[in-house]
């Protein structure tokens, strides 16, 4: 399969608005055929002709020029996960066996999944805190198809989606923070409960559950009906804005009254990074997120932000393996990423 | 010291709003733990805590309610509880009432707001029902159902002569 090896998208590659906390963001819809029983309960044909559809419907409204579409059997366990790992597919996505497809656009930045739970799950993504973008890109892409397509909408309850929790907007808006400080001076937990107590859903990314590695979460909104995209968004946005304030305050008292053991800290993960042989990615990430705390500080000033913040992605066991281009056992892929993070590294 | 209106035990250390039956707002105050157990905390909780929901609904839900059977999908109402997916759009038509107060507890609000659906000609639409109608065509021939695919080529001509125009 033609995946790109070392090129990580435009949302990662750039450092976006607020970029010092906040990594990216993302919008993300969930929509449905009218008359097409949903993704569960359809019948094998019935998936084929809503793939066939939808593929026609995005080649109409002008996308497949700007990007390319996976078809089912491009899209097997070791593949699949490289898209799972670069945000534009999820697990379950790549672990169901009905006819599926996936459309990524070249830079990255909107993907469309088509049969996962919901007929329909488009997302835009944007480097740093950027809703003015990604709900723009989704937008858009959810107008072009909505000529083509209709949608299942019913005035009580919006969106019909396969899972109540989705149903109105089926609107999904996240942001993927940085917050390094905070988990230093134990301030994060205050911080995840607020967002608790209005509504928000916090986890942790690249775990499985609310497990954190390299202390980037995530934050998005739980509801999806009854307020708006505007209101949602507002939410999220002026949170997040909280979060940035809190977290730069933290840096800052950081680097006045514990100077030393941050340096420490930064210094000792890059000399792993540079010196490793043998390094898996749960290790990986975290050094890499303290080096690129480093960075952000100031304490490092041979590396670019971006440059870190993309090695997050392709040091993950499937990104490894189209970068080496072969298939490698767990021991193997350790010890490559070893190398091909030193050869990253080492100025 | 504010104390946990769940356990009635420990610190609380977080508010909460919440919405009863009638769909009212009340203010509760939790604990941390108390706030693990509600699953504030990940997608997987939420799922959890729709599940619970799910279940108190059960008993509320008399046995009747339990076989009804969406009309399209044949999805019953016994079945969304197992899995907590519906089937198809009219899933949500044939268990409104049934539904209605598992979305309140789940967005506080059983009446969307914001973007609605746009109407128009949709072209793609318009392929797949013809597509459909010659799947069922070919499948009423093999069955040898003539009078039904009489039937169905009279609707695919219909239907292509409105694609056309
Ligand atoms: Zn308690
Ligand atoms: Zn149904």
């Amino acid at each position: 399969m033609n995946l790109v090896p070392e090129k990580v998208g435009a949302w990662l590659s750039d450092t976006g608005p607020e970029g010092d906390v906040v990594i990216s963001t993302r919008v993300r819809f969930a929509r449905n055929i009218e008359d097409v029983p949903f993704p569960g309960r359809m019948k094998f044909s019935e998936a084929e002709l809503v793939l066939d559809t939808v593929h026609w419907a995005l080649e109409e409204s002008g996308y497949l020029k700007e990007g390319k579409f996976f078809e089912p059997g491009m899209l097997g366990q070791d593949d699949g996960l490289y898209f799972v790992e670069r945000h534009l597919a999820s697990p379950d996505f790549i672990a169901s066996r009905s006819p599926r497809g996936l459309f990524v656009s070249t830079d990255e930045r909107l993907s469309v999944m088509i049969n996962e739970e919901d007929h329909l799950r488009f997302q835009a993504l944007a480097a740093g805190l950027d809703f003015a973008t990604a709900f723009k890109l989704a937008a858009d892409l959810d107008e072009r198809l909505e000529t083509q397509l209709e949608y299942a909408f019913s005035e009580e309850f919006g969106f019909l989606t396969a899972c109540p929790t989705n149903l109105g907007t089926g609107m999904r808006a996240s942001v993927f923070l940085h917050l390094p400080a905070l988990v230093l001076t134990r301030e994060i937990e205050k911080v995840l409960r607020g967002a608790y107590a209005v509504g928000l859903l916090v986890r942790g990314i690249y775990g499985e559950g609310s497990e954190t590695r390299g202390n980037l979460f995530q934050i998005s909104n739980q509801r999806t009906l009854g307020q708006s995209e505007a209101e949602i968004i507002e939410v999220l946005t002026s949170v997040s804005r909280q979060i940035i304030d809190y977290e730069r305050k933290a840096r800052e008292y950081l680097m006045h009254n514990l100077r030393v053991e941050i340096e420490d800290k930064v210094f000792r993960s890059l000399g792993i990074l540079r010196g490793a042989r043998i390094i898996s990615s749960d290790e990986a990430t975290n050094l890499l997120a303290t080096v690129r705390f480093g960075v952000i500080l100031g304490i490092i000033n041979e590396l670019k932000m971006s440059e870190v913040s993309q090695l997050l992605v392709l040091i993950r066991p499937a990104n490894l393996q189209v970068i080496i281009g072969e298939k490698l056992t767990p021991a193997e892929r350790d010890e490559r990423r070893a190398t091909f993070i030193r050869q990253k590294l080492v100025r | 010291m504010k104390i946990c209106d769940l356990c009635g035990k420990r610190e609380a250390s977080l508010s909460v709003r919440q919405l009863d039956k009638e769909g009212r707002a009340t203010e509760l105050a939790i604990c941390a733990e108390c706030a693990k157990k509600r699953g504030f905390t990940s997608v997987e909780d939420l799922k959890k805590n729709a599940a619970e929901i799910l279940a108190e609904l059960k008993a509320k839900v008399g046995e009747q309610d339990e076989t009804r059977v969406c009309p399209r999908c044949r999805l019953s109402y016994a079945d969304f509880k197992k899995s907590g997916r519906l089937g198809c759009a009219e899933c949500y038509r044939t268990f409104a009432e049934l539904l209605a107060p598992l979305v309140r507890r789940l967005h506080g609000s059983v009446q969307h707001v914001g973007k609605g659906r746009q109407r128009g000609r949709k072209r793609a639409q318009e392929r797949l029902e013809l597509a459909r109608l010659r799947a069922e065509l070919e499948q009423a021939i093999q069955d040898e159902d003539y009078e039904r695919a009489a039937l169905l080529r009279d609707r695919l001509k219909r239907a292509e002569g409105e694609g056309a125009s």
